[in-house]
């Protein structure tokens, strides 16, 4: 019974090293969305495309995001690296090799859009589901820009 | 267990982040985020007239993990703007080795009058 124990002991620590590693992995799926859609997004000042984008992006760094769209304000924000809680995970399985490796891979952070005192910042609204982050910005009309006309799709 | 706690919190303040030291010896306006500053690497040269605003130096904390090249030059232009340079140009690059797996910087950060947009420089990539 007590080989049993030990084997089981030992296979746990060997299988679950690294937790934050083992279940988030070193990188995070992002989706950008916004309203209206077609905002060119900048990760870092490199443009990733339009509204709605997903990046695949490495949790131990924080980003600089910007929406711009013609008419709109343009808009900046940040992903900021929170604490996983994954990573304390390592008491009970990991241990020592856990606790090393989760921040060599990054896996000890979350990505997860600025906050303000506790808040995310006005216009931005986000939701994680499975560990990925969905991140959708309400983009306000630029004052100084005025509507002179709509194109309209001919028939 | 209070000990295992206690690296897990030392280890969660101070992983990632490399050490910077700065030092702005002619600080100017700040730059807003649609004012282009140029990342000149080892390799590109410097235009005439320039203004220099300070130096700028990423080293290895022992726990850095967020420090590679992309990123200490994304970090560099965030500086660069908030004193007013819109050139930050490496002087001294050691890549990873053996001692460290960070690639260790050492900036100065100057301001320049004429367009940056048309100096031959380092293109930032998303690691």
């Amino acid at each position: 019974m007590r080989i049993i124990f030990k084997t089981i002991l030992l296979s746990s620590a060997l299988f679950l090293t690294s937790c934050a590693t083992i279940i988030s992995g070193s990188r995070q799926n992002v989706e950008i969305a916004s309203e209206p859609t077609s905002a060119k997004v900048y990760i870092n000042e490199i443009e990733v495309g339009n509204t709605p984008v997903q990046q695949n992006l490495k949790r131990n760094q924080e980003y600089n995001l910007v929406l711009k769209l013609d008419g709109y304000e343009t808009y900046e924000t940040k992903l900021e690296r929170k604490f996983n809680a994954w990573y304390i995970g390592n008491i009970a399985f990991g241990g020592l090799i856990g606790i090393i490796i989760d921040p060599i891979t990054g896996a000890m952070h979350k990505l997860k859009p600025e906050e303000i005192n506790g808040s995310p910042k006005s216009g931005t609204t986000y939701n994680t589901e499975n560990g990925k982050l969905f991140i959708r910005i309400s983009m306000d009309i630029d004052s100084n820009s005025e509507k002179v006309g709509q194109l309209k799709k001919s028939e | 267990m209070t000990k295992m706690l206690l690296l897990i919190t030392v280890i969660g303040i101070t992983s990632c982040s490399p050490k910077i030291t700065s030092n702005f010896t002619n600080p100017q306006p700040k730059l807003s985020i649609d004012e282009k500053v140029a990342l000149l690497d080892i390799e590109h040269e410097l235009p005439e007239n320039l203004t220099k605003v300070g130096e700028l130096r990423f080293q290895d904390s022992g726990f850095s993990t967020d420090c590679s090249f992309n990123s200490l030059m994304n970090q560099a232009r965030i500086e660069a703007r908030k004193n007013g340079a819109n050139i930050v140009k490496v002087v001294d690059k050691k890549k990873p080795d053996l001692w460290s797996s960070c690639h260790r910087l050492k900036i100065e950060l100057y301001k320049y009058d004429g367009d940056v947009s048309s100096l031959p420089q380092y293109e930032l990539k998303l690691d």
